[in-house]
Formats: C-alpha cells, sequence, structure tokens
C-alpha cells in the first residue's frame, strides 16, 4: 500500500508539525523531570556529584523541618482551597442573580488576578499591622485585638491562609460565573413553574451543573497550593515568616537547593512533593467521578 | 375554560407583540396556537405560563383572574420547545422533581410512586433509569409531558413540543400526544408553526399574525372557510393561487381569463361587491383539466409528491400551481387547458377581507 495515500483517521504528517512544540515540551519540562530524579540520588557539587543512593530520602523523611513544611502545605492547602471555593461560589452566584451592573462588578473581582502578587503582598502587609493596619482598628470597635497577624509565629499559618483565601477569589469566581452563565436558563424556568425554591433550585441544577467545573477548580487551586510559596514570600517581607513559622514545602527546597547548596536533598524534597500532589490529585479525580455519577 | 380578554403585549423595546387578544377555550379541548414566527402564539403561551407578564388584559382560570398569580400557583403543566429537561439526573428523578420540590413536597417514596404511576400512563416505565442525554429525541419529548403531568395540572401547556424530532416520529407523536390527552381529558394549549401538525390533533385552532387572532375555528372551516386572506394563503398546501381581477358588468376580468360572476352562488356572497378590484383565491386542488377550458398554458416545472404531483405554470405573467393525479402522466413542458370549480374560489378585497 501506498504510504502517502490519504487517510482520514491516521495521518503521519501530523508528527511533522508536532515536532517544534514536542521538541520544546522535551527539553523543559521532560529533561528536567528526569534530571530531577537522577539528582536526587547523587550528593556533592553540581559539577562533581557523587552517587548517594535513597541517603537523601531518608534525611529529608526524616528531617523535623520538613515535617513542619509539609503539615503547614497541608493545613495551608485543606482550608485555603475549600474556604476560597465556597465564598467564590457564593460571590459568584450572588453576582449572577442579584447585581445590576455584572460587567463593572466582574472586573473588579477580576482586578486582583491582575496585580502582582508582590504589590498585594506589601498592601497586605499595611491592613495587617499590629500597630496601625486597619483590620486591627476594625478588630478593635468590636472588642477583639490587637492580634499580630505579622510578628506572631503562631499567628503565621493563620495569616496566609488569609491572604491565600482572598488571592484565591479571583480566578474562581470568574471561572464558576461563566460556568453559571453557560446553564440552560430553561432548566430554573421549569423549576420555578413546580415551585421549587431558590436554595432547592441552587441544590438540584446549579450545583450538579458546575460539578465539572468545580472539578477543574480544585485541581487547579489543589497543585498550587501545594507549591505556596510567593503568597508566604510577599506578606513576609521575603521569609517564611517569623522564626520559619509559616515554612512550607517549597520554601523547604528553594532552601536546599540555593541556600545550604545541598542539591541533592532539595531534589529528593521536590520528588517527594511531586508524588504527593499526584497521589491527592489522583485520588480527588476518583471521588470527583463519583460524585458526578450521582 | 380559559377566557382571555383584551390581553395586549409590548415588550420592552416597544414591539407590539399581542393586540388585544381575546379567546374562550373550552374545558379538556384540545386548541392550537398557529402562525408564522413572530405572530406572537408563544407570547401568549409564556403568558398564560406566567413567565411573561401582559401590559394588559386579563385571563381568568373558571372565572378566577390568573394574573399576578406565581406560575406554580396557576395549576399548569408546561413543556419547552428543547424540553428542559435535566441531564444530571435519571428519568425518575426529572420526573419526581415537580414533586419533591417547593412547599408542597411529598415524601420520597410517595413521589417516587405517583411518577411510576404516571410513567405507565405514557408507557415510558422502561426508561426509569436512563438519563437525557442517551434517549432519543421522541422519548425525552414523552419524558417532559410526563414531568409536566405528574402535579395532575388542570391546563397542559405544549410549546412546538414536535419540532425537535425527524418527520416520522413526529406523526407518530402528534397522535400519540392527542390520545393521551384525551385519554386524561386535559385541556392543552399547544404552539406550532406546523399548519398539518395543527389540522392534524386539534379540536380548535387560534390562526395568528402580527398579534392578531385571524381566526378562531375548527380545523377544516379553517381550511374551507378562511375569515380573510391571509388565512386562505397561510393554510393549504402548496399556497393558494391568488389572481388581481378587475370587475366589468358580470364579468371578473384578468389578462389570460375570466370569470363569470353568474355561475358563482349567490349565497355564499358576504356582502355586496363594491369597488372593481378584487383579489381571487382559487386553490391548486380546484383548478381542472377541461375540454372546455378558462385558458390554456405549458408546464413549466413538475413536482411529483405520491399520489398526486404539482404542475407549475404561468398565467396573467405569475407563478400558479395546480394538482393533478399522479396517473394523468402529463410531463414538463406539455400543454395545459385549466378550468375552475367556481363554487371553491374565494373572493377577497384589496385589504383581504373575504367577500365570496
Amino acid at each position: 500500500m501506498n504510504r502517502f495515500k490519504y487517510s482520514a483517521e491516521n495521518a503521519p504528517k501530523a508528527w511533522f508539525f508536532l515536532i517544534p512544540a514536542l521538541a520544546i515540551i522535551i527539553i523543559f519540562n521532560v529533561v528536567p523531570l528526569i534530571r530531577t530524579f537522577y539528582m536526587s540520588f547523587y550528593r556533592g557539587s553540581l559539577t562533581n556529584p557523587q552517587f548517594n543512593d535513597i541517603q537523601n530520602y531518608i534525611t529529608v523523611l526524616t528531617d523535623t523541618k520538613f515535617h513542619t513544611a509539609i503539615k503547614n502545605t497541608s493545613i495551608y492547602a485543606f482550608v485555603v482551597v475549600p474556604v476560597a471555593l465556597a465564598l467564590s461560589l457564593l460571590i459568584a452566584i450572588t453576582i449572577h442573580e442579584k447585581i445590576k451592573y455584572k460587567d463593572f462588578f466582574e472586573t473588579i473581582f477580576f482586578i486582583p488576578y491582575l496585580t502582582s502578587m508582590i504589590a498585594v503582598g506589601v498592601v497586605f502587609r499595611f491592613l495587617l499591622n499590629g500597630d496601625y493596619g486597619i483590620v486591627n482598628f476594625v478588630l478593635g470597635l468590636i472588642g477583639i485585638g490587637p492580634i499580630d497577624f505579622l510578628n506572631n509565629p503562631s499567628m503565621a499559618i493563620t495569616t496566609i491562609i488569609i491572604f491565600g483565601v482572598w488571592s484565591g477569589l479571583a480566578f474562581n469566581i470568574i471561572i464558576l460565573l461563566s460556568g453559571i452563565k453557560s446553564i440552560n436558563t430553561d432548566y430554573y424556568k421549569v423549576a420555578d413553574m413546580f415551585g421549587a425554591t431558590k436554595v432547592e433550585q441552587f441544590r438540584k441544577i446549579t450545583l450538579p451543573q458546575l460539578i465539572p467545573i468545580i472539578t477543574f477548580l480544585l485541581t487547579v487551586n489543589f497543585i498550587s497550593s501545594f507549591k505556596v510559596y510567593t503568597q508566604v514570600f510577599a506578606i513576609f517581607n521575603g521569609k517564611a515568616g517569623i522564626a520559619d513559622s509559616a515554612t512550607t514545602a517549597v520554601f523547604y527546597i528553594y532552601n536546599k537547593f540555593y541556600v545550604q547548596n545541598r542539591y541533592g536533598e532539595g531534589m529528593a524534597a521536590a520528588l517527594i512533593l511531586f508524588v504527593l500532589i499526584l497521589l491527592f490529585t489522583m485520588v480527588q479525580r476518583m471521588i470527583m467521578k463519583k460524585v458526578a455519577q450521582r | 375554560m380559559i377566557e382571555i380578554e383584551n390581553l395586549r403585549k409590548v415588550y420592552d423595546n416597544k414591539y407590539e407583540a399581542l393586540k388585544s387578544i381575546n379567546l374562550t377555550i373550552n374545558n379538556s379541548e384540545l386548541v392550537c396556537l398557529l402562525g408564522p414566527s413572530g405572530c406572537g402564539k408563544t407570547t401568549i403561551l409564556n403568558i398564560i405560563a406566567g413567565l411573561l407578564d401582559p401590559t394588559s388584559g386579563d385571563i381568568k382560570f373558571d372565572g378566577k383572574s390568573i394574573i399576578g398569580m406565581h406560575p406554580k400557583d396557576r395549576d399548569i403543566g408546561l413543556v419547552f420547545q428543547n424540553y428542559a429537561l435535566y441531564p444530571h439526573m435519571s428519568v425518575i428523578d426529572n420526573i419526581m422533581f415537580p414533586l419533591v420540590v417547593g412547599s408542597n413536597k411529598l415524601p420520597k417514596a410517595e413521589a417516587k410512586k405517583r411518577a411510576q404511576e404516571y410513567m405507565k400512563i405514557t408507557k415510558i416505565e422502561s426508561l426509569e433509569d436512563k438519563k437525557p442525554g442517551t434517549m432519543s429525541g421522541g422519548q425525552q419529548q414523552r419524558v417532559a409531558i410526563t414531568r409536566a403531568l405528574v402535579q395532575n395540572p388542570k391546563i397542559l401547556l405544549l410549546d412546538e413540543p414536535l419540532s425537535n424530532l425527524d418527520a416520522r416520529l413526529r406523526l407518530q407523536i402528534r397522535e400519540e400526544i392527542r390520545s393521551l390527552v384525551k385519554r386524561i381529558n386535559i385541556t392543552t394549549i399547544f404552539v406550532t408553526h406546523d399548519q398539518e401538525e395543527a389540522l392534524s390533533i386539534s379540536d380548535r385552532i387560534v390562526l395568528m399574525d402580527q398579534g392578531i387572532v385571524q381566526q378562531f375555528d375548527r380545523p377544516q372551516n379553517l381550511y374551507l372557510e378562511p375569515a380573510n386572506l391571509f388565512v386562505a394563503k397561510f393554510m393549504g398546501n402548496p399556497i393558494i393561487n391568488t389572481f388581481e381581477m378587475l370587475k366589468q358588468d358580470n364579468t371578473l376580468v384578468s389578462q389570460d381569463f375570466s370569470l363569470d360572476l353568474k355561475k358563482f352562488d349567490k349565497d355564499r356572497f358576504k356582502c355586496d361587491l363594491d369597488g372593481d378590484k378584487f383579489i381571487v383565491g382559487i386553490r391548486p386542488e380546484y383548478f381542472v383539466l377541461s375540454h372546455t377550458p378558462l385558458f390554456k398554458t405549458k408546464v413549466t416545472v413538475k413536482e411529483l409528491i405520491g399520489k398526486d404531483c404539482i404542475l407549475n405554470f404561468e398565467v396573467n405573467n405569475q407563478a400558479a400551481k395546480i394538482i393533478v393525479d399522479t396517473n394523468s402522466n402529463i410531463e414538463e413542458g406539455q400543454e395545459l387547458a385549466i378550468s375552475v370549480e367556481y363554487e371553491n374560489i374565494y373572493l377577497f378585497n384589496l385589504e383581504g377581507k373575504r367577500i365570496y
């Protein structure tokens, strides 16, 4: 058979067009991943590596600092993601249903997403300041505080959670709004006709219809939460909180690599984080699939 | 009984969709709202359903006004054109939906029993656990109707229920709809733009155009006794032939043929022949091939539709059609000698009002 004969369902020529994209993906994504895996078994400098077996993994896994980092990261992810998602859903539905100048408010809520996290972090430092911050002023009015958000080690996680929830809203709201808008309005007309209340309509129509979008948001939110770094950097002035009280997994990897120059251990920690995120995402996918089928 | 009184609707963009509609629909009657796009038929349905508010006028169910009432309190079941079944719910959950929401919700077991009863009536028991996405259009249709009926409403409203189905299924489903609503004896209002659909299932038809009821009558009268030129043109397929003719003494003349007014049945005149210009309507089936023709012409195009065929020809410099038996074996280009059945001619004045 002629190799160049046309076939509608199988076109080897496609590989030709894929080469540029594939080359970039291989050089910048696949090779670094393999390199990370390779380096996690070596110690010494980058130019003179020595094979170290699984010693790097043992070191990282028994390091109490790593435990703290993973613990902080998990608390952050498991609080921020659900809270931010629930709040976003509430705000998105309010904007969609009740608000007159929808486009204006959509823009307002999207602006944080366009703003640099570092700039917002500086503003938050002002807002949360123990002495002259407006947050403490308002809390003072209702008889709470003052709370030292920035300099008290035991408040550090709470502070980045607040900041994390805030910074996660913009993206979630925009995506959820587009999801809500795409739901057939006849569904609600029918439900209205049958006398379903707004709450019932939300539970029985909006929520099930949004499942694919919620699954997507949960996945990307969890992944980015496990990799949290910028938020901490921005709000604690480049440090991981007072006395490393808010250190996260990525902070730990960064320190190992650039501060302590223990490249192998840094790569081992990175790989452990990668596997944790991968496993978690897979489990989450399975759960959401079950939910969607119901 | 549904009484619609002086119903008027002007949309926000100043478009006057309905201009003073008056209708009375009897209990357990199957009425069709028929008309071209934009005639206001769906607007009426939506106002009855409570999805739109009228600008003025009133609608009464059994003497009680329902304007200002929430749709759920109107005792109606509505089937949307696209069915609006919930794709994430199984058939039984879709049908149970009206029973398990709102202020009069039933316990789940009871709702399920009731849903199953209705599924038996509409013969969809076997679909119980399917999702709407996996069913054919006809099945979805039946589920949507079942869902509309499950609250046992007094009135069933159907918005172009057959337009999403293929031609053959449409024939079958329209008969099913008629036999179903007659069996459970529910007052039904049905919107369609398809005259054949309307003619075949309705007890009475409301033919609308430009926000006005053109004729509200039994299907047969719409066809045989059109109230005006619009009705005559809308009903019947192929469309009625119309010719502008001049009255000269006792004949109506046009370029290629003339009609003898003495042969018209005097009892059928609705009023006197004022003026000198009239529009004569002759349905293609009432032209006849004859040895004593009114005019002769040639077949331009032949369209076969089965038992009959449509022959296109030209007369008075305009296109016209005649229906003949397919067995007559007339071919394109052949000469036709055409006469007319006088008892089946319609006469309209220039405003479209029927005179004869």
